[in-house]
């Protein structure tokens, strides 16, 4: 028997029309213990006024998310307004063992809130209320559906902004942010999900309201909040959250800086880190992706650049100006042959708005676009760059680049065309080479986008079986029955096995007791 | 987003269109902020994305009902094509598509009637008046969210004293507000007026066409708009420099007349000309109207920008002229109307307008002012707020600042002005 | 590296399996600094320390791996060499602390409102479960979403989940400049006053009362921290340096009043008083309070929940964290049960059972 190539197997699965028989990712329920019409039945009665979406049409908008590689039809989709009606449905859920898929906006790229065939889509998009902005404390207290962008509105009248910004932050929810513990363009200085949430509060898939973390900055007991932030919906559905807010900085500027070549702008990454340089955020984009994005902001971007780097700097002003000047420097002293500093907070908008929209942007491109996720130790980033460029060339598809450098993050986004029978499986190849190529330069398979579907069979480069086996032990001191969001973020161990990609340590499989084929 | 037409629609061109405009797509989701509907019900099959996705599934063969009854629901305000990183152009998609999706799921007989008798009547300002004339006579037996839509009728407005000048240019008020609003082309000729330029009310000129495109009659649009074409061609020959159309959608209509006619050679290109000559009254005042005396008015005002008018011109226009604004916080995109919208989806377009209202409100402005007869009817009958055209409010403030009319400089210099238009065009 | 780097890995993870096999507890020690932190614990003792040495460090990736017995004084010497620091500031009470206590016990000094936590600064760690098995999380990158965030989780679990052998940590370059400005301020409008700052765009890096002076530290590039000095006012103070030391340490005077200790961990406008008497101190800007004095455990458990946050008594072997809701001291078990199946690894630590 011939192993199935990664894509090649995605293909079957996709042609069925199906995840497949068996689950790949955590397990789950086993399949529900009733027929769908008694599903939807008991459904109907335990939440009588809710929209509970059953017929083929309505249900096919949501069988994907921002990763639209993955689709898969649910058996409903239920769009609650009210913490009790979600809780009824998990308990109908629960009994019946309806897989349960928590979802947010829908624009999370690997496939987190990808749907169940048997199961429920939790829609929690009516969830957008700013319950509470507290100054002094500088929290908020939110339900999961509200936006980023709306929670800093929101609070920039008392001076205080929520910091974690990733580029879908006008559309995406909190829900999902936590789901994804999501970063952004400012990370680099403000941090990640994790580092900006006090406390939420969950539904288990029992049922049960919990509160972890509190509204202080720490909580008596284990660092739950901490498991919770990145457990992409497997864990609980986030029902509120309190964010920690800050001061917003008087003076942020943005130094646009061109390069020659894709080296000389790493190199420069890492010598303004390395001298002790504090930017609120360092971001690259290659030349595909500078013209991308280009032409859809008109931001002004040196369209031949080799590479462009947005180098921004926020605090007081004397501080700013201060490390603006330096920074302006050392990057012309790294070979940046156009400088460009932003001089009013409308241009420092629109500088970024040309980075903050480039994946979409790419679309322009290509018809469609497939964005990896990898994280690199920074010294790495030449010579990750220059090895995507030749797997580039040899799957002969385009991969624009456009990442926080200042992080390690790359996000190559490799363009395809779904229409042509080959590219897409072509893409997940190169994809999967690339993230073969992060872990080898001592990176990990995923910075911000988490596994969702499309990196479980990556998950196995990174992890062995032992690693493997706690996180299902801790998904099963959550969720018992399995669910919640089954099939995702945690490979099962055989997948792992048939994949044949895990990690041989020490001239040992780990899976010697599995069959390999 | 990849689209696999369905065997009997590849050889429709509006098909292939259609799966052309979606393949832009890549299903980012930035639209849906954007979308009011979305805003309001949380289902992403009343957003951009859910919608697209549904025509997708329209031109895969296999989809109609529920593809058309999301489809109605949207306001076609457009707001997703300026959130759309990926450039799609949605509202083309969406009239791309009408006619595929009409003849999969045909209409009901009840809704056609409904859309049968607005394309019927409202265009016409004949008509139209005659059954707001009966409708206001008959209010008190009227269901009262008809009875909520009818504007008290206008005091006769004065029609204004015109001098004669050397520019001039074309005026034309929409079907509906020149019935429902004849204060509003009356004051926009008035400032023309002081600004030394002499308005021309084409005569005999109905609808833009927008009304019947948007209900899906194709051929009905198209006639109107060759007749528009055939009636304001000669004023721009005989030197009237620019078309001014108080109502912002209609004024947005023209601009689109090019794309309509893009393939008949007879129109295309004066369609062109007319619709690069269409210029928003607030430009106009933002150019050359800066100059006039004007007595701003004490209390500040609220504004609300339709989805059919540039972002933030109004706004300019009045903070340049000193004239203050209330904040507007959280305030969502459209307020409801888009056109027929409020006659069609009375529901949602009301929880739409007590929004938009009550963000309107939030400041204790004075009066609400816009740029569109739809939201201004609209508006008002949400709003316990006076609501009109901001150009009636430029017209006044210049009035109380004194500011006379240009200097002529055409024919007698004598002061005797000229009768303009009447009140109402037939 | 000093002579006295070892791999101890095997050993290590040997002496777990038998423990594991034999069902015997083990009490984990590292540098023994810490152990008033918690309950004590019944066991065998399981030395740590020896298994120590800087594994990584790079000044430019501004990331560091160590082996979990490394002194805490080794890494700080090290960082300082390159003019960086652990931003979180960690306690160390005592000379022979651990880099792996330090996290166990998940400690951050008065810093930690503006720059985060210890466990916002674990990258990844390589760990020992209750079964004696090797089992690494995390990474040495700044950003990583794969799997479960389980270094973060075990941060401050106190050796409860699972033994640290190795431990990789963000660090950052140390702020240039640094000024102590200080006033008396009462202690009725402290709180205040310190959540006013603290919204302010100050580069502030500590902020605390000692129940009769203001203190607030700032920190970042000489221009910035001359700007927000002439801002906010006040004396500049002597030596801040100790001062600081004095309150990360618990040195300072406050501290040596008789009664046992309480950490009070509140949202930062909480108003006092507390209940009972005496002035608290106040550190992080309001969100962490120190308290001396005795009274019902129970009505000082009572007074932090109601107001969002938790209460600690640190007594040398009486320490009591606040008592769990039910659900949650259940999900606790049932996790401690997944890491330590036989509930080998620092028993009772944090509460009976876990």
């Amino acid at each position: 028997m011939t192993h199935p190539s990664l894509g090649s197997f995605r293909r079957v699965l996709a042609a069925r029309g199906e995840q497949g028989d068996r689950p790949y990712g955590t397990p789950g329920t086993g399949g529900p213990s009733c027929s769908p019409r008694e599903i939807l039945r008991r459904l109907r009665g335990a939440v009588p006024g809710c929209p509970l979406l059953s017929h083929p049409e309505e249900l096919r908008p949501y069988e994907c998310d921002g990763l639209t590689a993955y689709r898969q039809i649910p058996l409903a989709v239920a769009i609650p307004e009210s913490v009790a009606q979600v809780q009824e449905i998990l308990r109908v859920c629960r009994t019946l063992r309806v897989p349960v898929i928590p979802r947010g906006a829908g624009t999370g790229l690997s496939g987190g809130a990808l749907p169940n065939r048997s199961g429920l889509v939790l829609s929690m998009t009516r969830f957008r209320k700013i319950l509470a902005v507290d100054p002094l404390n500088r929290t908020a207290r939110v339900e999961p559906g509200v936006t980023n962008r709306a929670i800093s509105e929101a609070t920039s009248p008392f001076g205080l902004f929520y910091a974690p910004d990733p580029s879908s932050e006008v559309a995406c929810t909190i829900g999902g942010n936590i789901a994804e513990n999501a970063g952004g363009l400012h990370c680099l200085k403000y941090g990640l999900t994790v580092h900006n949430v006090l406390s939420v509060k969950i539904l288990t898939a029992e049922g049960e309201w919990l509160v972890l973390g509190s509204e202080a900055y720490d909580a008596a007991g284990f660092d739950l909040l901490a498991l919770l932030i990145g457990s992409e919906g497997l864990l609980g559905v986030v029902v509120e959250a309190t964010v920690r807010l800050l001061p917003r900085p008087p003076l942020a500027r943005l130094i646009v800086a061109a390069f020659p070549s894709v080296e000389s702008a790493s190199t420069a990454v890492g010598k303004l880190i390395g001298e002790g340089f504090a930017p609120a955020g360092l971001e690259m984009m290659d030349n595909l992706a500078i013209r991308a994005a280009e032409a859809f902001v008109h931001a002004g971007y040196p369209v031949e650049a080799a590479a462009l780097l947005l180098c921004e700097f926020d605090g007081g002003p004397e501080e700013v100006d201060d490390q603006i000047e330096l920074a302006e420097k050392r990057l012309r002293e790294s070979g940046a042959d156009f400088l460009r500093s932003s001089s009013s907070e409308e241009e420092r908008l629109l500088l970024w708005k040309g980075r903050k929209s480039a994946f979409p942007a790419a679309g322009r491109m290509a018809p469609d676009y497939y964005c990896m996720d990898g994280t690199i130790p920074r010294r790495s980033l030449p010579e990750a760059l220059l090895r995507i460029a030749r797997l580039s060339e040899e799957f002969r598809l385009p991969v624009a680049n456009v990442f926080h450098a200042g992080d390690g993050n790359l996000h190559p986004l490799i363009l395809y065309d779904a229409s042509h029978p080959h590219e897409l499986q072509q893409a997940e190849r190169l994809g999967r080479r690339i993230l073969e190529l992060c872990v080898e330069l001592g990176g990990v398979i995923t910075g911000e986008h988490g596994v969702g579907v499309e990196k479980l069979g990556s998950m196995c480069l990174q992890f062995r079986a032992p690693e493997l086996a706690q996180f299902h032990r801790i998904k099963e001191a959550f969720d018992p029955d399995g669910i919640l969001n089954p099939g995702k973020a945690v490979p099962l161990l055989h997948r792992c096995a048939e994949l044949g990609a895990m990690h041989v340590h020490q001239g040992a499989l780990p899976f010697p007791e599995i069959e390999r084929y | 987003m990849e689209v696999h037409l369905s065997h009997s629609l590849q050889g429709e061109a509006a098909a292939r269109e259609g799966e052309r405009l979606i393949r832009a797509c890549v299903h980012c989701g930035f639209c849906l902020p954007a979308c009011p509907t979305y805003q309001l019900l949380g289902d992403e099959l009343d957003s951009p994305r859910g919608r697209i996705y549904l025509i997708k599934e329209v031109l895969e063969g296999r989809g109609g009902v529920i593809a058309r009854a999301h489809l109605d629901r949207c306001l076609l305000c457009r707001a997703c094509e300026r959130a759309c990183p990926s450039g799609v152009e949605y509202g083309r998609l969406v009239a791309t598509t009408r006619g595929l999706l009409a003849a999969q799921s045909p209409r009901g007989p009840r809704d056609r009637l409904l859309r049968w008798l607005i394309r019927t009547i409202v265009p016409y300002p004949a008509r139209f008046s005659r059954v707001v004339a009966v409708a206001r006579w008959i209010r008190p037996v009227l269901p009262a969210s008809l009875a909520a839509k009818l504007p008290t009728p206008p005091p006769a407005a004065l029609p204004p004293v015109l001098h004669p000048h050397r520019r001039r240019m074309l005026l034309v008020p929409g079907c509906a507000q020149s019935v429902l609003s004849p204060a509003t082309h009356l004051s926009l000729a008035r400032v023309c007026d002081r600004l030394g330029i002499e308005p021309i009310f084409s005569p005999g000129s109905g609808c833009c066409g927008a009304l019947f495109h948007h209900l899906g009659s194709e051929e009905a649009a198209l006639r109107q708009i060759r007749r528009n074409i055939d009636l304001w061609w000669p004023e721009l020959q005989a030197g009237a420099e620019a078309l001014l159309i108080p109502a912002s959608a209609c004024a947005l209509m023209v601009r689109e007349y090019p794309d309509l006619l893009a393939r008949d050679p007879a129109y295309a290109d004066r369609a062109r000309r007319i619709a690069d000559a269409v210029k928003d009254p607030a430009d106009l005042l933002l150019s050359e109207g800066l100059r006039l005396p004007i007595a701003p008015p004490g209390r500040a005002i609220a504004i609300h920008c339709p989805c059919t008018q540039q972002p933030g011109a109004v706004e300019a226009l009045f903070r340049k002229l000193g004239i203050p604004l209330v904040p507007q916080p959280d305030s969502p995109a459209c307020c409801g109307a888009a056109g027929a919208y409020a006659l069609l989806q009375p529901r949602l377009s009301n929880q739409l307008r007590a929004r938009k209202a009550s963000a309107l409100e939030a400041g204790a402005p004075a009066e609400i002012l816009t740029a569109n007869i739809g939201c201004q009817i609209h508006l008002a009958s949400g709003s316990q707020l006076r609501v009109r055209h901001w150009i009636e409010l430029i017209d006044e403030c210049q009035t109380q600042a004194g500011a006379s009319h240009g200097v002529p400089t055409r024919g007698e210099a004598n002061g005797h002005g000229r009768e303009a238009c009447p009140a109402v065009q037939t | 590296m000093s002579l006295q780097d070892q791999d101890l890995t095997d050993a290590l993870a040997g002496e777990v399996r038998r423990a594991y096999d034999s069902g015997t507890p083990l009490s984990l020690v590292g540098g023994e600094t810490k152990p008033f932190l918690g309950r004590s614990v019944t066991g065998r003792r399981l030395p740590l320390g020896e298994h120590r040495g800087i594994l990584r460090y790079e000044p430019t990736e501004l990331v560091l791996t160590a082996r979990a017995g490394t002194p805490l004084s080794q890494i700080h010497g090290l960082l300082a060499s390159q003019d960086q620091w652990l931003p979180f500031e960690p306690p160390s009470f005592g000379a022979s602390a651990t880099l792996g206590g330090t996290i166990a016990c998940g400690l951050s000094g008065p810093a930690r409102p503006f720059t985060g936590a210890a466990r916002d600064f674990v990258l990844g760690v390589r760990l020992l479960d209750g079964r004696g098995e090797v089992l690494r999380f995390g990474g040495e990158v700044i950003k990583n979403v794969a799997g479960y965030d389980v270094s973060r989780f075990v941060t401050g679990a106190q050796g409860t989940l699972g033994i640290f052998l190795e431990i990789s940590l963000k660090v950052s370059p140390r702020p240039p400049t640094s000024a102590t400005l200080v006033w008396e301020e009462a202690p009725e409008t402290a709180v205040r006053r310190l959540c006013r700052l603290a919204a302010e765009p100050f580069p502030l890096s500590a902020a605390c009362h000692d129940g009769e002076r203001l203190f607030l530290r700032l920190s970042g590039s000489k221009a910035g921290v001359q700007a927000a000095a002439n801002r906010i006012g006040g004396e500049r103070l002597a030596e801040p340096e100790l001062f600081w030391q004095s309150v990360r340490e618990r040195t300072h005077p406050f501290f040596a009043r008789p009664g046992p200790l309480w950490r009070l961990s509140v949202p930062p406008a909480t108003q006092p008083p507390v209940p009972g008497a005496g002035t608290p101190f106040i550190d992080w800007a309001g969100a962490q309070r120190w308290w001396k004095g005795s009274i019902e455990p129970a009505a000082l458990w009572e007074w932090a929940r109601s107001r969002g946050g938790h209460a600690t008594l640190l007594d040398a072997g009486r320490s009591c964290l606040q008592p769990l809701e039910p659900a949650l001291l259940s999900l606790h078990r049932r996790l401690k049960a997944s890491f330590d199946p036989k509930g080998i690894l620092n028993p009772g630590r944090l509460y009976d059972q876990l």
